[in-house]
C-alpha cells in the first residue's frame, strides 16, 4: 500500500515537474534584431521585423544548415524571423498539415506533383498575384518559369535548386591510362564502351534497387534519352500524357536503353544485378582499386554517397562528363530536378521571403558551400566553388532544359506505373506488354 | 507447443526428487529447444545490428556483418564514429530531454485516468456501462492515422499545435483504449469477496479503490507503463504531426541525421542502441512488476 502511494507521488512530481519545464522551454525563442528593417529590397518599405514565417521542406540535416545559412542575410536585413522545419516525411507531412488547417508559410517542394495537387485543392497561392512575370524573367530563364506554370496558367512556386542529372561518372586516372576519349555523341559513347570490353574493363555500373521508389534510376535514363531523340515539344507531350508510352517515339527511347542495359558485356553482375544493385552504392565500383567498372550514369548528388575521402574532379578519385548528345540537330538537352519553393499563407512578411527567395542572392551563401546549383540565372558562374562550376555551366548552357518527367506526370504513373514499368523491362518482359500497361494505368 | 508443457518444463524440476526430476527435464527438452529457437530467431536481427552499427559504411556495404564477426581481427572494419555522430550531433542532449518530456506525462496521464476507468467500468453500477466498454473496446480498432487530421484541425483552432500539452493529450487519446482495456482485463479479476468484505466493513469507493484495487493492480499498471513508454518514445508519426522539427526530439532528430537523401543511413545502427538506452533502463527498473503483468486478465478465475 505504502509502495503503491509512493509510486502515485512520483508519477505526480514527475508530471508537475516536465509540465513547468515545459513551460519555461516554450518561453525560451530567440529573439531577432534588425540592424535595417526598412532599406532592404524585400519588404516595400515596410517594417516587418519581429514576424516570423515557417518554411517546411524535405531538406534536413547539412542541407537545413545550409539553408538556415543562405536565409541569413534575410534575417539580418529585414528582422523577419525565417525558421525552417524539415523533415524526411515531408510529402506525407505538408498534405496532413495543409488539410488540418496548419499549412506552414512556405512549402520546399522536390517535386512540382505535389505542388499541383496542393495548388487544385487550393493550398497554394498562385504567385502571379504577387509578381509580375516580367519582373520573374530577371532571375530565371523563360523555361524554369514555364516550369513552374499550372496547366491553367497561373504560376505556383519559384525555382530554388537544381540537381543536373545527365551526367555520367568516370575515374578520370584508369580513362588517362588507357587513352579514353571523353565521348561527345551516343555513337562515341557505345564505341568506347566496346572498346572497354576489349580492354577487359566492364563499362558500366548500373543499380536501379531504391525500397519503394525503385524504377527511378530507369525512368532517368529514359527521359534522358527521349529529350536526346525527340525535340522537346515530343517530350511535353509525353509528359502531359497526349503521347501515350505505347507509341514509336518512346519505344525507341526503349531500345536505345537496352542497348547499353541489356548488353551482359558493359553491365557489371550483368542485367540481373540492375535490380538489385541500391542505386547508391551505383557508383562505388568505380572508386574501387581496381575499379570493376567504369562508368555511371548518375545526379550530381552522388557524390553525397561515395566512400569517405573519395575527391571529386579532373585529378581525383572520379569525376564526371555531360551525357553525350544523340542527334545533333537536338543540341545538348539537359534533364533537371529540383526544389521549387510555394507560398500557402499570404502575409505581407511571407511575400517579403518569396521576394528574397526569388532572387539569385538567396542562394549565394549556400552555393558558396558547394554541392549546390541554383536555377536562377543571375547567379554569375564566379560564386560558385571551383568544384560546382561545371554542374552549373551545363545547366546554363544548356540547348533546352526540361524537368524530369516522372515528377511531373501523375501520382500513379510518375512513381507508380512508370517505375513498375522499368523493372519489368528489366527482368525481360516485352514492350508489348510493359508500355500498354503504363498507359491504361494514366489517370483519366 | 502447449502453455501446458511450458509450465510443466518450467515449474516442475524444483523441489521434485530423483527419477521424477530426470523425467521432467527429459520432457522439457523439446519446449526448451522450442523456447531457444525462439530466442535465437529474434535476437539475430538486433546482434546484426549492433555489429553493423561498429563497422565503416564501407564494410557494411560490401560484406554482411557475419563475414565481420569471422574476420574479427580485420581491425579497419571497425569504428566508432557511427556512435559518435549520433551521441555528439547538434541538439542531441537536447532532443533526450525533450524526448523525456513529452514521454513521461504522455505515460502517467493515460495510466491515471485508464485505472479509475476500468475501476469504474468493472466493479461500479451505471446505467450505460456496458455500452461504454464496448465503444472503448471499439475504439481500440480505430487506427490513430485516421485521426491526424481532424485532430490536427482541432488544435490548430485552440493554437495547442507544436506543444507539449499537445502531444501529451494526442498520445493520451491514442493509448487510453488500450489502456483502460488491460487494466480492466486486470482488475475484473480481483475476487469480487475481497470487495464485498471490504464494502461490509464500511470502505466506500474511493477507499477502496486506492486501499486495494490500485496496490493490487500495480503489475498490470508497470506492464501497461512499459508498452505505453515505448510506444511514445519511439513514435515519430504523431511527433511530425503534432510538434514539428522546431525543436528537436530523439526520434526526430534522428530521422534527420540520415541526410535529406539518407545518405547517411549507417547512422541509424548505431542511433537505434542509443534510443534503447532509455526504454531499456524504463524496463529493468520495472521488471519484477512486468513478469507478473503479463499474465495481466489471463488467470481469470
Amino acid at each position: 500500500m505504502r509502495k503503491s502511494l509512493r509510486f502515485a507521488v512520483t508519477a505526480l512530481v514527475m508530471l508537475v515537474l516536465s509540465a513547468s519545464l515545459a513551460m519555461a522551454g516554450a518561453q525560451a525563442e530567440r529573439t531577432v534584431d534588425a540592424t535595417n528593417p526598412t532599406g532592404n529590397p524585400w519588404t516595400d518599405g515596410q517594417d516587418l521585423s519581429g514576424t516570423e514565417v515557417v518554411l517546411f521542406g524535405a531538406w534536413v540535416d547539412e542541407d537545413a544548415t545550409r539553408f538556415e545559412a543562405a536565409m541569413q542575410p534575410f534575417i539580418e536585413q529585414t528582422g523577419i524571423n525565417a525558421v525552417y522545419e524539415g523533415s524526411g516525411d515531408f510529402e506525407a507531412l505538408v498534405t496532413v498539415r495543409a488539410e488540418g488547417g496548419d499549412p506552414p508559410d512556405i512549402a520546399v517542394f522536390p517535386q512540382p506533383g505535389l505542388m499541383t495537387d496542393l495548388y487544385d485543392q487550393g493550398h497554394v497561392i498562385d504567385l502571379r498575384n504577387w509578381f509580375d512575370e516580367s519582373d520573374l524573367l530577371a532571375s530565371y530563364d523563360q523555361s524554369w518559369i514555364d516550369m513552374s506554370r499550372h496547366p491553367a496558367g497561373s504560376i505556383m512556386g519559384v525555382w530554388y535548386r537544381t540537381n543536373v542529372k545527365s551526367l555520367v561518372w568516370y575515374p578520370p586516372a584508369v580513362f588517362e591510362a588507357e587513352g579514353y576519349e571523353i565521348p561527345t555523341t551516343w555513337d562515341e559513347l557505345l564505341a568506347l564502351s566496346d572498346r572497354m570490353v576489349a580492354d577487359g574493363y566492364t563499362p558500366w555500373s548500373i543499380g536501379m534497387e531504391s525500397a519503394g521508389a525503385t524504377g527511378w534510376v530507369g525512368t532517368d535514363w529514359i527521359e534522358d534519352i527521349m529529350l536526346r531523340i525527340h525535340p522537346p515539344e515530343v517530350y511535353d507531350a509525353w509528359v502531359a500524357g497526349d503521347l501515350p508510352f505505347d507509341s514509336p517515339e518512346v519505344r525507341e527511347a526503349f531500345e536505345y536503353l537496352a542497348e547499353i542495359w541489356k548488353n551482359p558485356d558493359y553491365v557489371l553482375g550483368g542485367a540481373g544485378s540492375i535490380l538489385t544493385v541500391p542505386f547508391g552504392d551505383g557508383a562505388n565500383p568505380l572508386v574501387t582499386d581496381p575499379p570493376r567498372a567504369l562508368m555511371h550514369r548518375q545526379a550530381s548528388f552522388i557524390t553525397g554517397f561515395l566512400p569517405d575521402g573519395t575527391t571529386v574532379g579532373p585529378d581525383g578519385d572520379i569525376n564526371f562528363f555531360y551525357l553525350p548528345q544523340i542527334r545533333s540537330e537536338l543540341g545538348d538537352p539537359v534533364l533537371v530536378a529540383g526544389d521549387i519553393l510555394s507560398a500557402m499563407v499570404d502575409r505581407p512578411e511571407v511575400r517579403a521571403v518569396m521576394n528574397y527567395l526569388a532572387t539569385g542572392e538567396s542562394t549565394r551563401a549556400w552555393l558558396e558551400q558547394g554541392g549546390f546549383v541554383a536555377p536562377h540565372s543571375d547567379v554569375p558562374l564566379s560564386w560558385y566553388p571551383a568544384e560546382d562550376r561545371p554542374y552549373a555551366e551545363i545547366v546554363q548552357n544548356a540547348d533546352v532544359v526540361r524537368f524530369d518527367a516522372s515528377d511531373l506526370m501523375p501520382g500513379a504513373v510518375g512513381t507508380g506505373s512508370f517505375w513498375t514499368a522499368m523493372v519489368d523491362f528489366v527482368s525481360g518482359d516485352s514492350l508489348d506488354d510493359v508500355l500498354p500497361a503504363v498507359d491504361a494505368s494514366w489517370p483519366d | 507447443m502447449s502453455d501446458a508443457t511450458l509450465k510443466k518444463a518450467i515449474v516442475k524440476p524444483s523441489g521434485v526428487a530423483g527419477e521424477n526430476r530426470t523425467r521432467a527435464l527429459i520432457a522439457g527438452i523439446p519446449a526448451r529447444l522450442f523456447i531457444l529457437a525462439i530466442i535465437v530467431i529474434w535476437t539475430v536481427p538486433t546482434v546484426g545490428l549492433l555489429v553493423s552499427s561498429f563497422r565503416t559504411p564501407q564494410a557494411i556495404a560490401n560484406t554482411g556483418w557475419w563475414n565481420g564477426l569471422a574476420r574479427f581481427t580485420e581491425w579497419s572494419q571497425w569504428t566508432l564514429a557511427n556512435y559518435e555522430r549520433v551521441l555528439f550531433a547538434d541538439q542531441m542532449a537536447n532532443a533526450f530531454f525533450n524526448s523525456l518530456l513529452i514521454t513521461i506525462p504522455s505515460t502517467v496521464i493515460p495510466i491515471t485516468i485508464a485505472a479509475f476507468a476500468a475501476y469504474a467500468i468493472a466493479w461500479m453500477v451505471f446505467p450505460g456501462r456496458k455500452i461504454v466498454f464496448v465503444i472503448i473496446v471499439g475504439l481500440l480498432i480505430v487506427p490513430l492515422q485516421m485521426a491526424l487530421i481532424p485532430v490536427l484541425r482541432v488544435y490548430t483552432r485552440h493554437d495547442i499545435n507544436g506543444t507539449y500539452l499537445g502531444m501529451w493529450l494526442a498520445h493520451t487519446g491514442f493509448g487510453l483504449p488500450l489502456a483502460t482495456y488491460m487494466l480492466y482485463g486486470y482488475i475484473s479479476s480481483i475476487p469480487k469477496s475481497i470487495l464485498e468484505s471490504a464494502h461490509a466493513d464500511g470502505a466506500t469507493p474511493w477507499m477502496m479503490f486506492t486501499r486495494l484495487v490500485l496496490p493490487l493492480s500495480i503489475p498490470a499498471i508497470a506492464s501497461f507503463s512499459i508498452f505505453q513508454f515505448l510506444w511514445v518514445w519511439n513514435d515519430l508519426l504523431v511527433a511530425l504531426v503534432f510538434f514539428g522539427t522546431r525543436r528537436p526530439i530523439v526520434t526526430t532528430r534522428l530521422a534527420e541525421l540520415v541526410g535529406s537523401r539518407g545518405q547517411t543511413w549507417h547512422v541509424l545502427t548505431a542511433g537505434a542502441f542509443v534510443t534503447m538506452v532509455v526504454p531499456l533502463i524504463i524496463f529493468f527498473s520495472l521488471q519484477r512488476y512486468f513478469v507478473r503483468g503479463m499474465m495481466a486478465g489471463s488467470v481469470k478465475g
